[in-house]
């Protein structure tokens, strides 16, 4: 070997040692590095890793159903499908999104929005989807995109009851009507998963798992019979229809235990698809809007003249064609007095002057107690959200013009009320004069059936005495036979009541639209169901509540009493 | 050509069989979930492996009974069908995330950068051990080698393939280093080419941020730092003696590439730190082993060829361990005989097989 040979050869070796040096730091530094990240930095890293794995997650209780009195389902829980995103799992936000587009309802822009998402690590995308739906998401196999189970409500029925029910959000919580009041029943509680999970949130099988079950929501019984809700709803479909009014109400109650048995308000809705309707349409006017209830308001004043014993069925009144009384005028509906007539003709004719003669005998110190008796000017707790108060004057609150005040009150002007205090307080006359406290539910169960609570009817208070109670029922009977109720009366049921022909106030005064009403109970000697009938701005020619309401009380009472199997007596 | 008597590096060929026994194990381990989801089959992706765990080892036997000098007679057409293979892959490769890498080749994928490196050692061996002294000359001597390299390593990073680029001209620097290349020059041209290195990083965006997600992964845990992360959980999670084998927590797809460029981690998570500095181990007796042969070699062009494939293989593990514990940026290069990936495996096996050769022939 030459020299210069030699020379290489030699340096070859020399760096090739060299590298081996190096080889030896780098091993040297990567056994350093696997002592601190394994032995150094193990409890971190494996908790962290173990905190990462181990994603609580809540699992969803099933809320609790509502059933009507014969246990037929009102609103229950189905499970319906739910897609939800991992944004850090989608490669491509855009296309996935176009991809979906189609299938949900939100557009390509708003889903990319929701996967390029940067604050949480999965977001719902829909709910609620139809079987074909979730198909045609399940076959697109987007990565990133996935479909889960989820309690969902449903309403079987429809629109049936839907004002009473209310409606449910998207985490099914209550958000309106029963489903409000009794959200905390209804809801149950979530349970928790925490479970070892992959980082598509997939478990991870053979992993730690600790599962505390959920427990179901409670079920409703409702004291509604779907039977006579349904009856009340097509009768005031029909009437709304016909006569072209606003919107409609008709309610049923049992006068002995206030269970309030029907609530209908037309326009209806679907509450499975509430957001389609506007938010007023959603209101159950019945419970919480406030009217003036103008001449079905005058059995209280009947019923307060003959408790203060001002008057009795056969004393004789006058009436003018006008009244003037504490500088106003009084005026009959037909601009015309009946001249001397008896206290039963009175309200049979439904005498404004009569009725404003009355009131103003009484005098607010009198009068006002035995309005605030019924439970009228004040909230009922009824189980319902948003229940109105309505509005009576407390004596003396009116500084000018007191004296007319109370004299219209006499006939149903000036003073406002809920439709359910209007009917809890013509209850309280078919219950021997007992204010029984309005109800929706009459139970509460738990999800095996086994009973939680349960509301016994319960008194108010007493508004009249038993005979007042019996000699008014008597009278509001003569209405039917004799008067302005003549349409309500049904063969072998003889019910009672009071018709109302309303004016609506307007700015400055009343205008010329109506609320048209009956309320009233039957049979009237031995009381079972009570109704309420209101009609609001019908847009008829002719638009007496003894037209237009009287009629729809007589259907619906009529097919009630039937379901109900109340006997039919023989026809006098 | 076939080499005669003289008992192989027993040392080499048996971690050479423990490295594989190992990766089979765990990619097996690490794939059978994906296995299950992509393909309904848990022994997918083991089953290739194994396939060509068994061709690699025929490579390996055939090539320890041929005698290296053939390749010396090769390194010139083997230089111009590497490159020819490098620009057709450009044209008709396949490959995913935008980079075309591979050819199909009769059911499995051809990746001529894997070539490329065995090219380009043998070449550089075969032109140093030619030049002998002359090699520490400029223009006659390092310049020209140094040419070749550049042009081969721009053709692979056009693909791009930054991880084999960077092993290609590591271990080629190591041959030429080792061969005696003038150590001024040398420094002149790294001084000379650090900028240029910066650019090739800056431009990329998605490589500057593996870079600062190195040296902060916890500043985008969800994005660039996320390998990293899920690496460093992995690893940790292992402690002493790790979990179990096919234990892993973190193979339930929080780990990305776990059965190939991620699979140290896995192993780390299962066999715990005695597994991971086991492996380490066995990649430095097979550096050890292998220099040792480079410095036993009958000739110098024999030597140059050791020195090439041995620190090929050493700095492809060194550098992918590195990059799985957080030591380097993230950067694509399998761990040779344990990563899935048939390619790698193929020109890992058959390198060895040259390399045993050269320790059947060296002097005592």
């Amino acid at each position: 070997m030459k020299l210069a040979n030699f020379d290489q050869w030699r340096r070859v070796q020399r760096r090739t040692a060299f590298v081996f040096v190096i080889l030896v730091l780098c091993s040297l530094g990567l056994m350093g590095r696997l002592v601190y990240l394994q032995i150094v930095k193990h409890g971190q890293y494996s908790e962290m890793a173990f905190a990462q794995r181990m994603r609580p997650r809540v699992v969803d209780p099933q809320r609790g159903s509502i059933y009507d009195r014969n246990y037929k389902t009102l609103a229950m829980s189905i499970g319906a499908d739910a897609v939800y995103a991992i944004p850090t799992r989608i490669g491509d936000p855009q296309g996935t999104a176009q991809l979906l587009a189609p299938y949900l309802s939100l557009s390509a822009r708003e889903i990319e929005e929701k996967l390029r998402s940067e604050t949480s690590s999965s977001v719902w995308l829909a709910r609620k989807l139809t079987p074909e739906q979730a198909r045609a998401v399940r076959d697109l196999k987007l990565p990133g995109i996935y479909l889960v189970e989820r309690p969902q409500r449903y309403y079987p029925n429809g629109t049936l009851a839907a004002h009473v029910l209310g409606i449910t959000g998207i985490d099914n919580q209550g958000l309106e009507g029963l489903e409000y009041y009794y959200d905390e029943y209804l809801r149950g509680t979530p349970g928790r998963l925490a479970a070892e999970a992959d980082a598509a949130a997939r478990l991870i099988p053979g992993g730690d798992a600790a599962f505390q079950p959920p427990v179901d929501g409670l079920d409703l019984i409702l004291a509604l019979d779907s039977v006579i809700q349904h009856i009340a709803e097509s009768q005031i479909r029909a009437a709304v229809e016909e006569t072209k009014s606003e919107r409609g109400v008709v309610m049923v109650m049992d006068p002995h235990t206030g269970e309030i048995l029907a609530s209908a308000v037309y326009p209806a809705f679907d509450p499975n698809n509430y957001s389609a309707y506007p938010m007023n349409v959603r209101r159950n006017i019945a419970i919480t809007d406030q009217y003036e209830p103008g001449s079905t308001f005058k059995f209280v004043t009947a019923a307060a003249a003959l408790e203060i014993g001002i008057a009795s069925e056969g004393s004789m009144f006058y009436s003018g064609s006008s009244w003037q009384v504490g500088g106003g005028t009084i005026r009959n509906w037909d601009g015309r007095g009946s001249g001397n007539i008896t206290f039963r003709q009175a309200l049979e004719r439904s005498d404004n002057i009569v009725f404003a003669q009355l009131a103003v005998e009484m005098g607010p110190e009198r009068f006002y107690p035995i309005i605030r008796g019924f439970g009228l000017g004040s909230r009922l707790g009824v189980d319902f959200p948003g229940e109105g108060r309505g509005s009576v004057v407390a004596p003396g609150e009116v500084k000018y013009g007191e004296t007319i005040r109370w004299a219209t009150m006499g006939f149903g002007q000036g003073v406002a009320v809920t439709p359910l205090q209007l009917l809890t307080a013509i209850c309280a006359v078919a219950n021997d004069g007992i204010v029984m406290r309005p109800r929706f539910v009459r139970e509460i169960r738990d999800s095996h059936g086994r009973l939680v609570e349960k509301f016994e009817p319960e008194p108010l208070g007493r508004a009249l005495s038993e005979s007042t109670a019996k000699r008014l029922s008597s009278l509001l009977r003569s209405v039917v036979v004799n008067g302005g109720g003549s349409q309500a009366e049904i063969p072998g049921y003889y019910s009672a009541g009071k018709t109302g022909t309303a004016e609506v106030p307007e700015a400055g005064g009343y205008g010329d639209e109506r609320i048209s009403s009956f309320v009233g109970y039957a049979p009237a000697d031995d009381p079972a169901l009570a109704a309420l009938v209101i009609l609001y701005k019908p847009q008829t020619e002719i638009r007496f509540g003894s037209v237009l309401a009287a009629p729809v009380f007589r259907e619906v009472m009529e097919q009630s009493l039937n379901h109900l199997g109340i006997e039919r007596r023989d026809v006098r | 050509m076939l080499t005669r008597g003289g008992k192989p590096d027993i040392l080499i060929f048996a971690v050479v069989i423990a490295l594989l026994s190992v990766g089979l194990i765990m990619v097996f381990s690490a794939s059978s979930i994906m296995g299950i989801s992509d393909y309904g089959d848990p022994y997918h992706y083991v089953q290739r492996q194994s396939i060509l765990a068994g061709v690699g080892l025929v490579a390996l036997f055939v090539l320890m009974r041929i005698d290296y000098h053939v390749f010396r007679a090769l390194a010139l057409p083997g230089l111009i069908l590497s490159f020819a293979l490098l620009v057709l892959v450009l044209f008709v490769g396949q490959g995913s995330g935008g980079a075309t890498r591979w050819i199909r080749l009769g059911g499995f994928n051809l990746q001529p950068s894997e070539l490329a490196k065995f090219a380009m050692i043998n070449y550089a061996a075969v032109y140093i051990s030619t030049k002998r002294e002359r090699i520490r000359g400029f223009f006659a001597g390092l310049l020209p080698l140094l040419v070749i390299l550049g042009v081969k390593f721009g053709l692979i990073m056009l693909e791009p393939d930054f991880g084999t680029g960077a092993a290609l001209v590591f271990s080629s620097l190591v041959v030429i280093f080792a061969g005696g290349a003038h150590m001024g020059q040398l420094f002149l041209l790294a001084a000379m080419a650090a900028p240029v290195v910066w650019q090739l990083i800056a431009k990329e965006e998605y490589r500057f941020r593996r870079i600062m997600a190195f040296l902060d992964p916890w500043a985008d845990p969800t994005g660039a730092g996320w390998n990293v992360i899920q690496s460093l959980l992995a690893i940790g999670s292992g402690g002493l003696f790790g979990l179990g084998l096919g234990r892993s927590r973190q193979k339930f797809s929080y780990l990305p590439e776990r059965h190939t460029d991620f699979i140290f981690a896995i192993l780390c998570e299962e066999l715990g730190f005695v597994g991971g500095a086991f492996v380490v181990l066995l990649f430095f007796i097979l550096a050890w082993r292998g220099l040792k042969t480079a410095l036993r070699a009958p000739d110098l062009y024999g030597s140059l060829l050791a020195v090439g494939i041995t620190s090929m293989i050493a700095f492809q593990a060194m550098i992918n361990i590195g990059v799985v514990t957080g030591s380097l940026p993230v950067t694509g290069i399998p761990l040779p005989f344990i990563s899935h990936g048939g390619s790698s495996l193929l020109t890992s096996l058959a390198a060895m097989g040259v390399l045993l050769n050269i320790s059947r022939q060296g002097k005592s």
